[in-house]
Order: structure tokens, then sequence, then C-alpha cells
């Protein structure tokens, strides 16, 4: 059951690959019916994992990679339908699939320890992965925006010049992606910290390692820093177009360390 | 029944006569009007565009094509001999084809431009509205719209700008996306300047901007275009304000300097600024085309990208034909499948006046016989010609294949002399004309 949503978000991935090089509207039906169907038996799998355990499975770091996955579907789809544009589907069904296949390989829901059963936890994580989900479209927006870019400075309009929507819309959807996930990312960091000094007495070792030197949560800090930074300097110094693009795309590569390596190997603090 | 297309085009007249030829002058309704009245065809589509006139008729013979050339003149008021030369006319499959290119936009002068097929479906539907269509009409025209959608969803035939005007404001919309609304800003007052303002002006911006050297052409102009002029002093506040700003000054310096530009954009915060540069020798500096967020297109830079689309279109027309010729076969194979059924109906026919005139022979060796029995009689040899001719009926209808469809009208024409009751019009797909019987 646990390999239905990974199969299904490759065969979207392969539809939306097909439907960005050939343009067939047919093809790009299926895409969305396949990430559609993906989704859909994803919600199911979260649906039993959370009846089985009697929570919701958001402990370790394969669990919340596998809610972020099923966040980050849901939202594109949410973009797709509501904005009628699917170019951006071939690099977000990418995304869906490489991280999918963790979860996948390590289907076991962790047990929750009695360290995180807190509410603060649950809407602490919800809002990271929220906020994360919102990051990843703003990366995969602001990564067609060079793209674009790149061919319409270089007075060659070619393959993405024929495929993606202006750069006039790539650049108000990603300033809205980033808005969207910086007020997510504010509340999880502000929630993660009052949670932090709540349980600082307890004397599990991971509630002692909850401080700004543990590395997920420096990293955490520097990636609000940079989507910070973005946010605002859109809006005051008029950083949008080309450098937010890039903004988006470094802060989520940080993200993604953060959220994989870091989450997998390094950090004290997070390691359930 | 059989499809013909008669008309004119870009391609066989010239405009003089094309202007003459114009069927949506009086409406479209009075020429379908007035073909029903004639009598030409007894189905009739009338398509007329700035580039075209056309009428797709059904009839039974050639004459309906006659009438069709005559309807041509003297609907227009132009001599027979006159008009005739610039004439075409397609039968059967042809003329299924000659509509399909036609909708696909392969006849049309800039290849694979999308109005037609939007101009085809009206002239259809004023036809249906009309009632002047019919069976083969109706199929006709649902299988040309099908060939319109599939060529502009399967090949990039109507991709990429192919006027210069036309790529300069597709770039427009690619970098600022709507142009509703935007500010757009034009330097100089001339002859070029004034095109590209009505140009911009269709894509409804919001505040066209005229900046000339002399406040009063710039005036002129502005008043031709429903624009504002500025004085040439109040130039950068008027760059501030714009998203486009497109130049044609008669200047030999450079006006808009690298400088003077990264002044501009930082007075903008940043904002995109697409700059086209029409004018020779160039108005803007090179080097403010590396300026983030500062697209700069000359007009060679447009006309490079107006004959790589030429280029890829051209790539693609094998393609849009080929969807053309599959969509033919299966029309035409549906036009032949149809043309039996005259035979059909013949066959019936001799069969039944057989019967009839045999029971009217024994009529007189029946008169003392009751009525019950008559009639019995009646059902009895009906019932048989029936059942002879049930097998050979359901054969007859399954045959589609053209050469099958002749042979075997042939055949039963002979078998059972059925050309002297009725013509079946085998018609071919455009060959010469050797069936009997193609006038009746």
């Amino acid at each position: 059951m646990h390999l239905v949503p990974l199969l299904l978000y490759a065969a979207a991935t392969a539809a939306y690959v097909a439907h960005f090089a050939w343009r067939d509207p047919r093809v790009g039906r299926l895409a969305t019916a396949a990430l559609g169907a993906g989704v859909l038996a994803h919600t199911f799998l979260i649906g039993m994992q959370t009846v089985e355990a009697g929570h919701a499975p958001l402990v370790g770091t394969s669990a919340a990679i596998s809610a972020f996955v099923w966040l980050l579907g849901l939202s594109y789809l949410y973009v797709e339908l509501s904005s009628d544009e699917r170019a951006m589907g071939a690099f977000v069904a990418v995304l869906l699939v490489a991280l999918d296949v963790i979860p996948a390989l390590d289907p076991t829901v962790t047990p929750r320890p009695p360290l995180l059963r807190s509410p603060l936890f649950t809407v602490h994580v919800v809002s990271m992965l929220f906020a994360y989900a919102s990051f990843a479209l703003a990366f995969v927006l602001g990564i067609t925006y060079v793209l674009l870019f790149n061919e319409i400075k270089a007075k060659h309009l070619g393959f993405f010049y024929a495929r993606l929507p202006s750069l006039h819309v790539l650049d108000v959807m990603n300033g809205r992606a980033i808005t969207v996930g910086w007020i997510f990312l504010t509340a999880g960091v502000t929630i993660g910290g009052i949670w932090a000094t709540q349980i600082h007495s307890s004397p599990d070792p991971r509630a002692q390692a909850m401080s700004v030197a543990d590395p997920k949560i420096l990293v955490a800090l520097l990636s609000w820093g940079i989507y910070s930074f973005a946010f605002f300097a859109r809006r005051a110094i008029g950083w949008s177009g080309r450098r937010a693009a890039w903004l988006s795309a470094i802060g989520f590569v940080i993200v993604l360390l953060n959220f994989v390596p870091v989450g997998f190997f390094l950090t004290k603090s997070h390691n359930f | 029944m059989r499809l013909f297309a008669v008309g004119l085009s870009h391609r066989t007249a010239p405009v003089e006569l094309r202007e003459c030829v114009d069927f949506s002058r009086d409406g479209v309704d009075a020429a379908l009007s007035a073909l029903v009245e004639r009598n030409a065809g007894r189905e009739a589509v009338v398509l007329s565009t700035c580039n075209r006139a056309e009428i797709y008729a059904a009839g039974d013979t050639d004459a309906t094509v006659e009438a069709l050339e005559r309807f041509f003149g003297d609907y227009h008021g132009v001599p027979h001999a006159q008009m005739s030369e610039h004439l075409y006319t397609r039968r059967g499959a042809d003329a299924a084809r000659h509509l399909f290119r036609v909708a696909a936009g392969l006849d049309s002068l800039v290849v694979g431009e999308p109005q037609i097929l939007g101009q085809v479906k009206s002239a259809y539907s004023a036809a249906a509205e009309h009632k002047t269509t019919g069976a083969l009409t109706n199929r006709l025209f649902h299988a040309a719209f099908a060939v319109g959608k599939r060529v502009r969803s399967e090949t990039g035939l109507g991709e990429g700008a192919v006027s210069v005007s036309y790529a300069a404001i597709a770039l427009a919309k690619k970098i600022l996306g709507d142009l509703k609304g935007l500010g757009v800003l034009i330097l100089g007052a001339g002859e070029m300047a004034k095109l590209t303002g009505v140009h911009l002006q269709a894509q409804q911006v919001t505040q066209i901007t005229i900046a000339s050297r002399t406040l009063q052409t710039a005036q002129n102009l502005a008043g031709h275009l429903g624009g504002r002029a500025v004085p040439w002093t109040a130039l950068d506040e008027a760059l501030a304000a714009s998203d486009i700003v497109v130049t044609a000054t008669g200047a030999t310096e450079p006006v808009l300097t690298r400088r003077r530009v990264e002044d501009i954009m930082r007075a903008r915060r940043r904002r995109p600024l697409f700059v086209i540069d029409i004018a020779l020798p160039r108005d803007v500096e090179a080097e403010v085309g590396n300026l983030d967020q500062v697209f700069l297109y000359n007009i060679d830079d447009l006309q490079t990208i107006v004959h790589e689309n030429m280029a890829r279109r051209a790539g693609e027309l094998a393609h849009a034909e080929a969807i053309v010729e599959e969509e033919v076969a299966r029309f035409a194979s549906w036009m032949q499948s149809r043309e039996i059924i005259p035979t059909v109906v013949a066959l019936r026919q001799r069969f039944e006046s057989i019967r009839q005139s045999e029971l009217a022979r024994l009529e007189s060796k029946m008169s003392n016989l009751p009525p019950e029995a008559r009639a019995r009689l009646d059902e009895i040899t009906h019932l048989i010609v029936e059942k002879l001719l049930l097998t050979p009926t359901e054969q007859l209808k399954a045959v589609s294949d053209q050469a099958m469809v002749a042979a075997y009208a042939d055949a039963l024409n002979r078998l059972f002399s059925l050309a002297a009751n009725e013509s079946p019009d085998a018609a071919d797909a455009g060959g010469p004309e050797t069936k009997t019987g193609g006038r009746s």
C-alpha cells in the first residue's frame, strides 16, 4: 500500500514531462489525473497510519517527508487548478517522486514518545511542512523564471519560451508562494520556540538539546532569515524578478538540506 | 449526391476582385437566400473572409458547378468571363481536402493563422440557421472543425509570431504578462512610431505617451492615438512611469544610454522594462540590454525571431498536411459508403416494380378471389422480394472501398438494367467522369 502513491507520482511525472515536451493536452489531463490519484492514495495511506498509530504520522524524518510530499502535491494541485497552468507540474512531480522514495522505503510509523504529546508539536510540524511546501513551489517558480529569463535575455526564444507562462506571472506567483511560506515558517518557528521552553525541564536528552546551537534549529533560523529578507526586500527595495527567483532557489536548497541530511544525521534535538 | 467547392482566394484572384466578391457585405444570409432561389445545389455553405470567397455545395451533377460559377458573377455583377478565370472548382474528396486545408490555416496568406477556423465555424452556423446544410455538409464541416483543432493542438503550425509587430507584442506579453493597464512610451513621432503605436493601442494598454524633440509633432501623434504628449525635457519621468518603451527617433546619437536607464531603473524600483529599438541608427546603447530587468530588442533581433518562427512553421507543414490527408481519407470513405445508396434504392425499386407489374398482369385471373386472399398474396410476394434483397442490401451497405463500390454499381446496373430507372451517381474522388449517367 505504501508504494501506491509513489507509483502514481512516478506515472504523473512521466505524463507531466511528456506533456511539457510535446504539449498534448490529453497527456496533460492524464498527468493531472495521475497526480490527483496519487494524492488521494497518499491521503488514504496517511489516514490509515493515523488510525493505526492513534495519532497523525508526523514523528520522525521519514514520516515528516511523507506528509510534506502529500502537502506539496495538494498545494500544487490547488495552484494548477486555480491558475490553469500545467507547465510547473513537470518540475514539481520530479520533486515529489524524489522525496517520496524515502518514506516508501521506510514506511514504519514511529510510535510517538511522551515528549511529543503536546498539540503544539502537531501545530509546529504542520506549519513547518506547509511552509516548506510553499517554498518548494517558489523554488520551482524561481527556477523556471530564470530559465525563461535567460532565453529572453539571450534573444533566443525557444523551448521554455513556448512552454512557460510569462515572467510577470511566474514572478507574481513566486511572490505569493514566498509570502504564504514565510507566514507559516514564522508561525512554525515561534510555536516551536514556545514548545521547546515548555519541555525544557523534561529529562529527555532531545529536549535538552533544543537550543539555537543544534544544527536543525540553526539552519531553520538561517532559512527564516533568507525568506524574511526575500519577503521584505520585494516590498521595500524592489527585489523581484531574477533576484527573488535566486533567493527562493537558495532558500529551498537550504530547507532541503535541513530536512533530509540534517534531519537524519546531524540533529540531536529533532531525531525522533 | 456529390460535394462541390467553388471559390476564389488570395491565391487566384487579385485584391480588387476579392473586394468585389465579398458575400459578407450584404450578409451571408442574403447570399444563401439567393442560392436557394436559384436552386444551385441541394446543400450550400458560403464562406467569405477578406482573403477568400467560397461556396461548398452538394448537388447531383456537374450542373451544380456551372450554376455556382454563374452565381459568383451574377451576384456581384461581374461578367462571367472575367470571373471564371479566377475561380477554382473542387469535387468530392478534393473539395473536402480544400476545406480541411482552409480550416487548418494551410491555405491562408499567413500560414497557420488562427482566425480562419472561427470564420469557417461561423460560415457553417449561418448556413445551418438558414437551413441550407444537409447530411453531406454537416458531416463535412464537423470534420473540418476537427482537422482545425487537431492541427492546432498537435502541430506547432500556429506558433510564433510571423511579423515584427506581432513578435514585439508576443515578447511584451511573455515578459510583462497581460498588457492591459500597462504604460507605453513612444520616442519619436514618425511613421514607424505611429505604426507601432496603433498596434500597441489594440492591446488596450492604459496609457500611450509620446515624446518627441518637437512637442508639436508629439501632440499630433498623441491626438491620432488618443495618447498624451510630453516635452522632451520630461523624458526621464515618462520613462520611469512606463513598462514598454518604443524608440523610433531620427537621432544620430543614442538617446537611452546605459547610465540614464540605470538611473531610471532605480527610480522605477527595478520593475521590468521592455525596450524596443526600431530606429536606425540605434536609439539605445547596446549595454542597456545588460541591465537586470531591462529587456532590449532592436529591429534586427525581432526580424531574426520572425525568420526563426517562419522556419519552424515550415517544418510543421508536413505534419499538418499529414493530418489533413488522414481526415480526408476518413471522410472520403464515408462519402463512398454513401455512394452505393442510390444503387441500393434503384435495385429495390426494380424488384418492387417487377412485383407490381406481375401482380397487375394476374389481375384478371384474381378478380374472383376474396379480398383476404388477395391481401395475403400481396403480403407473400412482398416478403419474397424482401427476403431476396436482404443479404444483397446488407452486403452493399458494408462496401466502403471506392473501386468496389464502382464495380458493384456497374455490375448491378448491367444485371438488372437499373440505369434506365435511376442513375447511381458513383462519383469518384475527382477523377475524370467515365460513368454512364454523369448527367441524368
